[in-house]
């Protein structure tokens, strides 16, 4: 009960305080800066963005042409004689003559071609959607039936084509059972006034803004599955970053009070009061943590309301928001100066949001989308439903490493880690130390790596949708020395700062059993993890090459702590530099044996 | 120090994303996959259509029935199903076709634009069978083809090129008020303005630190992008436009630390009101960032020296607003409390 209440009673000093600070000077500039805000974005929503005016330079000689262009101002248009046009036809991207395009070689003219071809199709549109006769204008309707099939990460990844090449002319035969199928009506089953409006609709969205943001389903067709061949288009990967702008940039400010709060207590030693008194720094950090988590939850609340969203999205959001208080507690609290904030938070969300943003370009397209909780988001958008593993699968990691971090967090809110001006690396590495226990060292190893299993998971991750799009030799290449250097590292971190903490104390002995402690820690936190969550990627080349220790649990066992041990042992004999030769060496060995394990596994 | 090596990363770091993205999305890229013969089901009455997709040399068309091509889509040995009724070319009504695609498919999407291609002929085709129950017709423009169009170009050259170099302007002009409020909440500034050095100095030496930083990273950026084979027609000129936007945007963070003294007020402020001014100057024709699409693509006028002589204008301006401001400060901050 007093527990809880001294988070309440943080909770409370913390709005008292955030608003204190904020109060007499910025809430008025604050709500004048709103009213600017909405004023200047109506006035830019009526103008437009202006960034890629002008960049096409056109000719023509017809004036009907020269108003077909006009309507697009990223073309600035030239009318003269085609004489005088043919005199510096050089400097034009396009020249239009006697109804023909005629288009420069270069790159800027063959997307000028693309954009003016784009811009012709939705001139004709908007004639053909005036003709009395709808069908004679639009006489092809396509009804677009999408069918799922089962096979689907593994099989496109490891270079299996969509079919095989059938040399006869044979129709091919489907090994499974046919279900009858009723032939489709061939009436379209909509009035034609239906249709209009609705053609309409969707020619319209093609505005100034939407050219840039193409905001939501905008791009779909609002006739549902009916579509003119014009309006049948692969899925467009930009909607997603409209996603990342409206509901992560907000988390990511909100977090950065977070980090701001805790960073004050830090200065001139503000926070020594608070931690002299009997409450617990748990306490302490949820306490200050929670009105910001109340207040990004409410904050995407609104946003989905005002979206018109089902409210399911929050669902995904809130292990996001548990993730970045996380890092924000943590870069709160070791970061020297403002300087150092700003950098690490900058550098932070930058990944972070790359980590979010890159694979649900892929939503609809490819299921490593689903690493990323933005694609449930943009599924739950869409309408498509998730099943509750995809849940666990996009999520589950968030969840851990936020609760890791938190937990390194509480275990080092003490006034000897606050206020120490320790740099960066120093600071990270008796972070560390701290969560290790004095009495039982090997035991907190072994917990230790067990539990970094997740943020080692996240990186490999990352590295995966990074190197994901490389051409295939490069990017297995780079993400096997990727992966085992992310794997060697992590591991070594425990035994170096054990080692940092009490040099005379770590004997050849010790140096053994805490290398054995850490692979089977790391081992542990592995397999369970990866039979939870990933073995949809674990079953691909890729993931072969991330998690290779499924097969036998001897062998990974025998890598891991053969390439701790060599890690320790450099440490131990050359410091700073053997750490780094150490490590060069354990990955690849590393690296050797991942390639043995997979071409094992190939042939 | 910390700042240069962070922005490389993330320099180098976007790059990557940015090739990737582009070969993902590159039509060249995806037409590696084009030489295959994808196989399509056609169902129902025979049409022009059929003659079409035959001709085309990317689609091996087999007559099916359609429970059967149906359940051979799921098990992916086709790529697309098409089922056609039997409807007159010039019935009063629509030919409504319907197209089964694999969901959840890179390769479909290959598919979906290899039959777009083949649909839209046929759309072209009825149309001119129907073409007399028209009342207007349109003005015709004939426009090649253009085999290798990116259709990143816009994408790279008139977003990601302007954001990217005005990403370490907003970057330094945050830096400004972290070194400016940094002083005041460490109370380090009064020790600092017992020696000789004024807080003119001091606020003058963090400004050009903060501004030094914009063209070396923008300039970065912009090797980077040339390495990444992307050509960027006038480097030096983006360089100038960014560096008077720069100032502007960290001369404003100066007022808002100098005015505030305290790092969250200030930079909840600063980054509010960034927005509007970014919002409202994008809104405007011959805004800096357009000047830096165009210089970028090479399609720059002499009206860009018009916009650097405005931008430079607003900056002396915006410098001697923050220069009184700074004399006043220091006067407060010397009256007795």
């Amino acid at each position: 009960m007093g527990y809880t209440r001294d988070i309440l009673t943080i909770s409370r000093w913390e709005i008292r305080r955030a608003f204190g600070t904020m109060g007499k000077n910025v809430i008025p500039v604050a709500v004048l800066l709103l009213v600017l805000l909405i004023v200047v974005t109506g006035f830019t929503a009526k103008s437009g963005l202006h960034i890629q005016d002008g960049i096409y330079h056109v000719a023509t000689d017809q004036p009907d042409i020269a108003g077909l262009l006009s309507g697009d101002s990223r073309f600035s248009t030239d009318i003269a004689p085609i004489r005088d046009i043919e005199a510096n036809q050089d400097s034009y991207d396009l020249v239009i003559t006697n109804n023909t395009v005629y288009v420069a070689d270069t790159d800027r003219g063959k997307s000028a071609a693309t954009t003016l071809s784009r811009d012709y199709s939705h001139y004709l549109t908007s004639v053909y959607n005036q003709e009395n006769d709808l069908f004679a204008a639009y006489p092809l309707w396509i009804d677009l039936q999408t069918i799922t099939s089962e096979l689907d990460f593994t099989a496109t990844q490891s270079g299996q084509q969509i079919s095989v090449r059938t040399r006869t002319n044979l129709p091919p035969v489907p090994t499974g059972p046919v279900e009858p199928v009723p032939t489709p009506a061939a009436s379209i089953g909509v009035t034609s006034e239906q249709l209009r409006t609705d053609l309409q609709q969707s020619s319209t969205q093609n505005s100034q803004i939407s050219r840039y943001t193409d905001i939501f389903s905008g791009s779909e067709s609002p006739l549902g599955t009916f579509k003119t061949p014009d309006q049948l288009s692969p899925p467009l990967p930009f909607d997603s970053i409209i996603l990342v702008f409206v509901f992560i940039f907000p988390l990511y400010f909100m977090s950065q009070f977070y980090m701001m709060s805790i960073m004050n207590e830090r200065i001139g030693r503000r926070g020594e009061t608070l931690l002299s008194t009997p409450v617990r720094p748990s306490a302490i950090i949820v306490g200050k943590m929670l009105p910001y988590f109340a207040g990004m939850v409410i904050i995407c609340a609104a946003l989905t309301v005002w979206l018109k969203a089902p409210l399911l999205i929050l669902l995904p959001l809130v292990p996001v928001i548990l993730f970045f208080l996380a890092t924000a507690l943590l870069i709160g609290m070791m970061s020297r100066s403002f300087k150092e904030l700003s950098f690490i938070s900058i550098f932070f969300s930058t990944v972070a949001t790359s980590y979010l943003f890159f694979p649900s370009i892929f939503a609809n397209i490819h299921v490593i989308s689903l690493i990323s909780p933005l694609t449930l988001i943009i599924l739950t958008i869409q309408g498509t439903a998730y099943t509750a593993i995809d849940y666990l699968y996009s999520t589950s990691l968030f969840w851990l490493t936020g609760l890791v971090l938190f937990y390194i967090g509480v275990v080092n809110f003490r006034e000897e880690r606050l206020f120490s001006q320790e740099g960066l690396l120093t600071k990270v590495s008796s972070f560390v130390s701290t969560a290790l226990s004095r009495k039982h060292p090997y035991v907190s190893l072994f917990l230790l790596n067990a539990l970094l299993i997740p943020v080692v998971f996240m990186a490999q991750l990352f590295l995966l949708v990074l190197f994901f799009n490389l051409p295939m030799p490069a990017s297995l290449i780079l993400l096997l020395i990727g992966a085992a250097f992310v794997e060697e590292v992590t591991k070594s971190v425990g035994i170096w700062s054990l080692m940092k903490r009490a040099p005379t104390l770590f004997t050849w002995r010790a140096a053994v059993v805490a290398s054995a402690a850490t692979a089977l820690g790391f081992l542990f936190g592995e397999k369970l993890l990866l039979f939870v969550t990933l073995s949809q990627i674990s079953q691909s080349v890729f993931g072969s090459v991330l998690f290779t220790s499924l097969g036998s649990l001897w062998m990974p066992f025998l890598l891991h702590f053969g390439c701790v041990l060599i890690v320790a042992a450099s440490i131990k004999k050359g410091g700073k530099i053997g750490y780094v030769l150490g490590i060069v060496a354990a990955v690849a060995i590393h690296c050797v044996y991942n390639v043995y394990i997979i071409f094992g596994w190939l042939t | 120090m910390l700042a240069i090596l962070l922005q490389l990363f993330i320099a180098l770091f976007s790059s990557f994303l940015m090739v990737g993205l582009t070969s993902m999305y590159d039509p060249a890229a995806l037409s590696q996959y084009s030489h295959y013969q994808y196989p399509i089901g056609y169902c129902g009455a025979d049409s022009d259509l059929k003659n079409l997709l035959q001709a085309n040399g990317g689609l091996r068309v087999y007559d099916m029935d359609l429970s059967t091509a149906l359940e051979a889509l799921k098990e992916r040995k086709l790529s697309a199903v098409i089922y056609v009724p039997d409807t007159k070319p010039d019935a009063v009504d629509p030919v409504k076709i319907t197209l089964y695609t694999i969901q959840n498919d890179l390769q479909a999407a290959v598919v979906d634009v290899k039959l777009k291609d083949v649909l839209t002929r046929y759309e072209t085709d009825l149309r001119q069978v129907r073409t007399a129950r028209l009342n207007e017709i349109p003005v015709p423009l004939d426009i090649p083809s253009t085999p290798g169009a990116s259709s990143f170009y816009e994408f790279v050259y008139g977003l990601l090129i302007p954001l990217l170099v005005l990403m370490p302007a907003i970057i330094s002009s945050a830096l400004v008020i972290d070194l400016i409020t940094e002083e005041y909440q460490n109370n380090t500034l009064e020790t600092l303005l017992s020696t000789p050095i004024g807080l003119h100095e001091i606020l003058w030496g963090k400004v050009a630190a903060a501004l030094v930083l914009v063209p070396i990273q923008a300039g970065a950026w912009l090797i980077l992008l040339m390495a990444n084979g992307i050509s960027i027609a006038g480097a030096v000129p983006i360089l100038m436009q960014v560096t008077a936007v720069a100032a502007f945007l960290i001369l404003l963070g100066t007022i808002t630390a100098l005015y505030y003294r305290e790092r969250t007020a200030a930079q909840f402020v600063y980054s509010t009101a960034i927005v509007v001014v970014l919002l409202f100057a994008l809104a405007i024709p011959g805004n800096p960032l357009n000047v830096i699409a165009r210089l970028a693509v090479g399609a720059a006028g002499p009206e860009q020296w018009l916009v650097l002589g405005l931008v430079s204008a607003a900056v002396l301006l915006l410098a001697l607003v923050a220069d009184r401001f700074a004399a006043k400060v220091m006067r407060l901050s010397q009256s007795p409390k």
